[in-house]
């Protein structure tokens, strides 16, 4: 007997299987907020306390009870905004003269720029640090910010996006007596905007989530960033005596990351399945 | 739109007016974690509880009785070192850091931390009060690197009921063994009285439990770990003794395997095995659930130094220190170090009872610290305590490879002899590049 078959062409048995695969996504997802809803205490013993009430919002109370809390938050959303619409600016320039214009030694550069893809930020780490001694900035936005400008991945995306939007839109704009830079504000930049939005969020995501950079280079409190703030407020045994605050921490962290992908999840998606790079 | 405009001026204007600040600002970096919330405004030492409690109470107390001074705090995520080699090589290190004391040399050889001597001097602190193993833990050839403050190091937690059960109480104490045969046959009995493995072992994840089961055990037969500074000696005699020993429980599954950390507590407090040896920051949160009716551990806990199984009864132990990093500063911010520092000093049973061991004789024999639950077991680690070598860099780290590939050894990952002669050539490898 054949499957019976729903109006969406999805048969039950695979309702099951993507019910599944839902559940079994979701579960360390629920298990973070259910152990974020316990008293620490609680869950020293067993974890397996976060199935059973009684639950409390204790552990959040206790991170908005550090005074430093929203500073940090302030500061990630500085840190990460500023990061973005750098790259954003840089990249969809570097992009544009990349695809569309011929000058001296272009081929030479954009390979320069693609090496960038394959030095890991560990590598110059030390040199970076050394410079943004040298040049006081760092506990600084201006610190913060600037590592994450250089960006191979976001020049590369731009460059390979813009070699798809046909040259007879700047031949023609050129016709009817546009500068470079109405060709490129008026008519690029808005035929970009997927991939611009896509590049947004990977660089918004990366420049949140970002640890190592902003634990040496913020070495003041004030000027932590939300992800170093965070693990600095955590006790030496936060996973076992401080587990419940230490899930709420996670679950606090992520959810402005959860925001911008609710946001902005037509662009992730699309990006993720490589629909972005035509 | 003016009137905005104008009453933003002001606002402005107002808002930069601040009081002027003549207090000393001493700049101090800890760990310990943040409990601002809790603890951000009590000056209330007694009543503050855990490491961050007490730590925040007290510098808000000195802070309190100090008005010309102000020590401003930066919290920093376990254990710091990346942060402050980061303030070291820009220049720009706080006035006071706590520092572990096997991580003293890293620095202190380089010049980075200043002797505290002066500053000893200056505030009354006496070094002779200092205990033998802080002594130890903070002194590099003849001068004292750091306030010490505690001396921490493994400890036998062990659950009592599970002890009757196996015919191993005598007088209400549990019968710790003497000798490496007598604990085999001991771990035997439990396991066949209880159906409960006798030890608890964080294997998986934490090399400082293999590290300080090796260091202790060869430390306590004599054995020279380390010939010079910039060699490790593991792979030989005693080293193996001791490795056959871990390997020989875990052979006959006397004590577990595949446990981390958390899980090894969790079994603990869940009553699933004789002893865990894990350290003396752990005594708070079991004696917690000792004292609270109707928990596995309740009225049924203690705990002590390692048992002595060959030789000398000593034991591997490191310990927290507060350090100077070196910069310049004034002469009221040196007077400040000073004070801070004989309050530190002054408070040290006020640190005491996050159930860390005491770096001060006097603090030892107080009858308040004597009076602290299973204080009077453990008070002798201050003296069986011996640091590593204060002259061996990179200790943190030779603590992870001697842990990692003694778990190896002692689990039956690797030989016995391919475990310890890797560690040593990791460990020599590594100490070949310090300079």
């Amino acid at each position: 007997m054949a499957a019976r078959v729903r109006p969406n062409g999805m048969t039950p048995l695979a309702w099951l299987a993507l019910g599944l695969a839902a559940l079994i996504m979701v579960a360390p997802l629920l298990w973070t907020v259910l152990l974020s809803l316990k008293h620490n205490a609680d869950l020293v013993g067993h974890s397996g306390a976060a199935l059973r009430p009684p639950y409390t919002l204790e552990n959040y109370g206790a991170i908005f009870g550090n005074s430093l809390t929203l500073r940090w938050l302030l500061n990630s959303t500085i840190v990460a905004i500023g990061q973005t619409a750098g790259v954003l600016i840089l990249a969809s320039l570097a992009g544009y003269a990349f695809a569309r214009l011929e000058f001296p030694l272009r081929r030479t550069l954009f390979v320069i720029v693609l090496l960038g893809l394959a030095v890991p930020s560990q590598a110059v780490i030390l040199p970076q640090h050394q410079l943004f001694a040298w040049l006081h900035l760092h506990n600084s936005y201006p610190g913060l910010i600037l590592p994450g400008l250089v960006a191979p991945f976001g020049v590369f995306f731009m460059t390979t996006y813009m070699r798809g939007i046909p040259k007879e839109l700047d031949e023609a704009a050129m016709l009817d007596g546009a500068s470079r830079w109405t060709i490129f504000w008026k008519i690029i930049v808005p035929l970009t905007m997927p991939a611009q939005s896509t590049l947004a969020v990977f660089t918004f995501l990366g420049a949140w989530n970002d640890y190592w950079w902003p634990l040496i280079s913020a070495t003041r409190s004030d000027m932590y960033t939300l992800t170093v703030g965070l693990a600095a407020a955590q006790m030496n045994y936060a996973q076992t005596s401080g587990l419940g605050y230490l899930m709420a921490q996670a679950v606090f962290a992520s959810v402005p990351i959860f925001i911008v992908y609710i946001i902005f999840q037509k662009q992730i998606v699309r990006a993720m399945a490589g629909a972005a790079v035509r | 739109m003016r009137r905005l405009a104008a009453a933003l001026l002001l606002a402005l204007a107002l808002g930069s007016c601040s009081k002027p600040d003549h207090r000393t600002h001493l700049y101090l970096q800890r760990f310990f974690g943040e409990c601002g919330a809790q603890y951000g405004g009590s000056t209330d030492i007694a009543k503050a509880e855990g490491e961050c409690g007490i730590i925040t109470a007290m510098v808000n107390r000195f802070n309190a009785e100090n008005p010309d001074i102000h020590v401003d705090v930066n919290v920093v995520a376990w254990p710091g070192y990346p942060q402050l080699t980061a303030q070291v090589a820009a220049r720009d290190p706080p006035d006071l850091v706590t520092m572990h004391e096997g991580v003293i040399s890293d620095y202190a050889l380089k010049g980075l931390l200043e002797p505290v001597d002066g500053y000893l001097k200056i505030g009354g602190v006496d070094e002779k009060d200092f205990t033998e193993a802080a002594r130890a833990g903070v002194t590099i050839n003849g001068h004292a690197y750091g306030l010490p403050w505690d001396t921490h190091g493994g400890l036998f937690h062990v659950n009592t009921a599970l002890f009757a059960k196996a015919g191993l109480m005598r007088g209400g104490k549990p019968v710790l063994p003497n000798t490496a045969e007598e604990m085999i046959a001991q771990a035997r009995q439990f396991e066949r009285r209880t159906g409960k493995p006798y030890l608890l072992q964080s294997n998986v994840g934490d090399p400082a439990f293999a590290a300080r089961n090796l260091y202790t055990y060869m430390m306590a037969q004599g054995a020279v770990l380390f010939p010079d500074a910039h060699h490790i000696r593991l792979n030989t005699p005693i080293g193996v003794a001791v490795a056959k020993f871990f390997r020989q429980l875990n052979t006959e599954r006397l004590g577990t395997q595949n446990m981390d950390t958390p899980a090894a507590i969790a079994a603990f407090i869940s009553g699933e095995g004789g002893i865990y040896p894990t350290g003396t920051w752990m005594i708070g949160s079991f004696q917690q659930e000792a004292t609270t009716p109707g928990r596995p551990l309740y009225n049924s806990y203690a705990v002590f130094p390692y048992p002595r199984l060959w030789g000398a009864h000593v034991e591997y132990v490191s310990g927290h220190s507060w350090v100077v990093p070196t910069r310049e500063r004034t002469p009221q911010q040196k007077q400040a170090i000073a004070r801070f520092f004989k309050f530190m000093a002054a408070h040290n049973y006020d640190w005491a009872r996050t159930g860390h061991i005491p770096a001060f004789k006097s603090v030892l024999a107080d009858p308040r610290f004597k009076a602290l639950p299973h204080r009077g077991d453990i008070a002798p680690l201050a003296d069986i305590g011996r640091p590593l070598p204060s002259n061996v860099q990179r200790q943190n780290a030779i603590e992870g490879i001697v842990g990692e590939e003694a778990a190896a050894a002692f689990t039956g990952q690797k030989t016995i002899e391919r475990g310890l002669a890797d560690a040593e050539r990791r460990v020599n490898d590594l100490l070949a590049e310090v300079d």
